[in-house]
C-alpha cells in the first residue's frame, strides 16, 4: 500500500514536470528573439507570403494563456502543430522516426552497458585503479561527439551504433569502476571472499543488490547522456531519426518541430528517472 | 600531485602560445590570404590554411582563447548559481526548498542540446558572431546549474544541521553572517564541479559548432574547425587539418587531470 502511495506520488511529481518542462519550453519559444521571424523575408519572392503567416502567427500567440491552453490541448490529442518547414502536421514528422532512434538508443546503451560493466567488473577487481582501463575511457570522454562520429565516418570503420556505444560506455564506467571498487572493499565481501565464495555467486548475490539503487540512476543517466550524443551522431550518418530532425528544423527555424522534439526527450528523461527514485526511496538514500 | 602541477603548467603554456600567436604583427583570424587558400605548412602560415586563405594557426589560437575564457566565465556563473540556489534553498523553509528542486528537476529533465538549438535557432537572423558566441556559453551557464545546486542543496542540509551551525544559529547570527560561514564549508563540493563543467562546456560548444548552431562565422571555433574533417581532399592535401581536434583533445584531458586531482 505505502509502496503504490510512493509510486502515485512520484507519478504525480513526474506529471507536474512534465507540464512544468512543456510550460517553460512554450514560453522560452514564444519570447525568443527570432521566434517571429523568417529566413524567406529576405527573399522578395516569399517575403509578403511569409510576413502574413508571421502575423497569423503573432495575432495566435498573443496572449500567453490562450497560447499554452491550445499547446497543452493539442497535446492531449495528438495535434503537437504544424511544421513551418514541410507545413505538414508535427506528429506525422515524429511518429515514424520515432522507432528509428529507439532502435538506436536502445542498441547503443544496451551494447554500452554489457562492454561498461564487464570492463568495470574486470577493473575494480584490482588494487589500484589501473591505466589499461583509465585511459581508453578518458581519451574517449575527452573527443566530441561530433569529431568522433566524422573520423568513424571517414576511415569507414564502425557506424552510429558504435559511436554511441562507446561514448556512454566510457561515460558509464568511470561510474561503474567507483560503485565496484568501493562494494569489493564492503567488509562482509571481504568476509565471504574469505569464506571463498565464488565470483559469480558474489557479484550475483551480495555486489548487484547492493548498488542496484546507484545502476538505475546510472541508467537514467545513460540515457541522458545517449540523447546528448544522438543529435551529431543522426546528422552525421544520415540517420533519419529524431535527432536529424530536430537539427533540421533548428537550420530552418521550424520552431513548432523543435519544441515537440524537446518535449518528447524531455518526457523520457523525466519518466526513464522515475525507477531510479523509486528505488533510492526503498532504500533510505 | 605531480600531474596536476604538470597540467597546470603545460594549460599555462598553451595559454601563453596562443596570446603570443595572436599577438603577432598583422595576425587576425578573419584575414585572408587569397592566393593560398588550402595551402601546406609555410614560413608564412605554420599550420598551413583553411578554405578561405585563413591562417589555421592563429584561427586554433584564436579558438582555443575564446573556448576557453568562454567556458570558464559559463562556469563560474553555473557554480555560483548552484551555491546561491542550493545554500538559499536548504536555508529557507522546508516547502520552498523542495520547490527549488523540483525548478532543478525541470532543468535536469529537459536535454540540453535540444534545448541549445532551441534556443540557438530562436536569435534573430541579424545575430552577430560575437552575440552569438555570448549566447552559446550563457545558455550553457543556465542549464548547468542544477546538478550542482542539488548537490549544494543536500552538502546545505548537512550544515545547517551540524551542531557548529546551531550553536551559531541560538547565538543570534544573522542570514548574511550564516552564508559567509557556509560557503567556505562548501568549497570542496564547489570547485570540483566549477572544474568539471569548464570542459564539458568546451565539448558541448564544439558539439553545438560542429552541427552549424554555435559561434558564427569568421569567429573561430573548434566546432567549426571540425568542419574541416568532413573534406576529404582536404584530410589528404595537409596533415595540419587535425591540429584543431588534436589541441582539442590535449586541453580536454589536461583540464580533466586538474578536476581529477582535486
Amino acid at each position: 500500500m505505502r509502496s503504490a502511495a510512493g509510486w502515485l506520488k512520484r507519478f504525480a511529481r513526474t506529471l507536474v514536470v512534465v507540464v512544468m518542462v512543456v510550460s517553460g519550453s512554450t514560453v522560452l519559444m514564444r519570447f525568443a528573439p527570432g521566434y517571429l521571424s523568417d529566413a524567406r523575408e529576405m527573399d522578395s519572392r516569399y517575403g509578403d507570403a511569409a510576413r502574413v503567416e508571421l502575423s497569423a502567427e503573432a495575432a495566435r500567440s498573443a496572449s500567453l494563456k490562450q497560447l499554452l491552453w491550445t499547446e497543452f490541448g493539442g497535446w492531449t490529442r495528438g495535434n503537437l502543430g504544424v511544421s513551418r518547414q514541410y507545413e505538414v502536421p508535427v506528429a506525422e514528422l515524429i511518429v515514424p522516426r520515432l522507432a528509428v532512434t529507439g532502435g538506436l538508443l536502445l542498441r547503443a546503451i544496451v551494447l554500452a552497458w554489457t562492454l561498461s560493466i564487464c570492463a568495470a567488473l574486470v577493473s575494480s577487481a584490482g588494487r589500484t585503479p589501473s591505466l589499461i582501463w583509465q585511459l581508453p575511457s578518458t581519451l574517449l570522454l575527452a573527443v566530441p561527439t561530433a569529431a568522433m562520429a566524422t573520423i568513424c565516418m571517414l576511415s569507414d570503420r564502425g557506424g552510429p551504433v558504435l559511436v554511441m556505444t562507446f561514448l556512454v560506455a566510457a561515460r558509464d564506467f568511470k561510474f561503474l569502476d567507483r560503485m565496484l571498487r568501493k562494494a569489493w572493499r564492503d567488509p562482509h565481501l571481504l568476509q565471504a571472499r574469505a569464506q571463498g565464495l565464488t565470483i559469480f555467486r558474489l557479484v550475483y548475490a551480495h555486489i548487484l543488490p547492493s548498488i542496484a539503487s546507484q545502476l538505475l540512476a546510472l541508467a537514467t543517466f545513460s540515457i541522458v547522456t545517449a540523447l546528448s550524443a544522438l543529435v551529431p551522431v543522426e546528422v552525421i550518418f544520415s540517420v533519419p531519426g529524431l535527432g536529424q530532425l530536430a537539427w533540421s528544423a533548428a537550420m530552418n527555424r521550424d520552431l513548432p518541430v523543435l519544441l515537440a522534439v524537446t518535449t518528447i526527450m524531455a518526457v523520457a528523461v523525466t519518466f526513464a528517472g522515475m525507477p531510479g527514485d523509486g528505488a533510492r526511496e526503498w532504500q533510505g538514500v | 600531485m605531480k600531474s596536476r602541477i604538470a597540467a597546470w603548467w603545460l594549460l599555462s603554456a598553451l595559454v601563453a602560445i596562443a596570446i603570443a600567436v595572436l599577438a603577432l604583427p598583422g595576425r587576425s583570424y578573419s584575414n585572408q590570404d587569397r592566393e593560398q587558400p588550402l595551402a601546406g605548412a609555410s614560413a608564412q602560415h605554420p599550420a598551413g590554411t583553411d578554405g578561405l586563405g585563413r591562417d589555421r594557426m592563429v584561427r586554433v589560437a584564436a579558438a582555443f582563447l575564446l573556448s576557453l575564457g568562454g567556458a570558464i566565465l559559463a562556469s563560474a556563473a553555473t557554480t555560483a548559481a548552484a551555491a546561491g540556489v542550493g545554500t538559499l534553498s536548504a536555508f529557507s523553509p522546508a516547502t520552498l526548498g523542495r520547490f527549488a528542486m523540483l525548478v532543478c528537476d525541470v532543468f535536469l529533465a529537459l536535454p540540453w542540446l535540444f534545448l541549445l538549438m532551441m534556443v540557438r535557432s530562436a536569435l534573430p537572423l541579424t545575430t552577430s558572431p560575437a552575440h552569438s558566441a555570448s549566447v552559446t556559453f550563457l545558455v550553457l551557464a543556465a542549464l548547468g546549474w542544477p546538478a550542482c545546486a542539488r548537490a549544494v542543496y543536500r552538502g546545505s542540509l548537512e550544515l545547517r544541521d551540524a551542531e557548529w551551525m546551531l550553536q551559531a544559529r541560538a547565538g543570534g547570527l544573522r542570514g548574511t553572517q550564516i552564508v559567509r560561514h557556509v560557503l567556505p564549508n562548501l568549497m570542496p563540493l564547489l570547485l570540483p564541479q566549477f572544474l568539471i563543467c569548464i570542459p564539458a562546456f568546451i565539448i558541448a560548444e564544439a558539439n553545438l559548432g560542429a552541427l552549424g548552431l554555435g559561434i558564427g562565422e569568421p569567429l573561430p571555433s573548434w566546432g567549426g574547425m571540425l568542419h574541416e574533417l568532413d573534406n576529404s581532399a582536404m584530410l589528404l592535401r595537409t596533415p595540419w587539418v587535425y591540429l584543431p581536434i588534436g589541441l582539442l583533445i590535449l586541453v580536454l584531458l589536461l583540464l580533466e587531470a586538474i578536476a581529477l586531482e582535486v
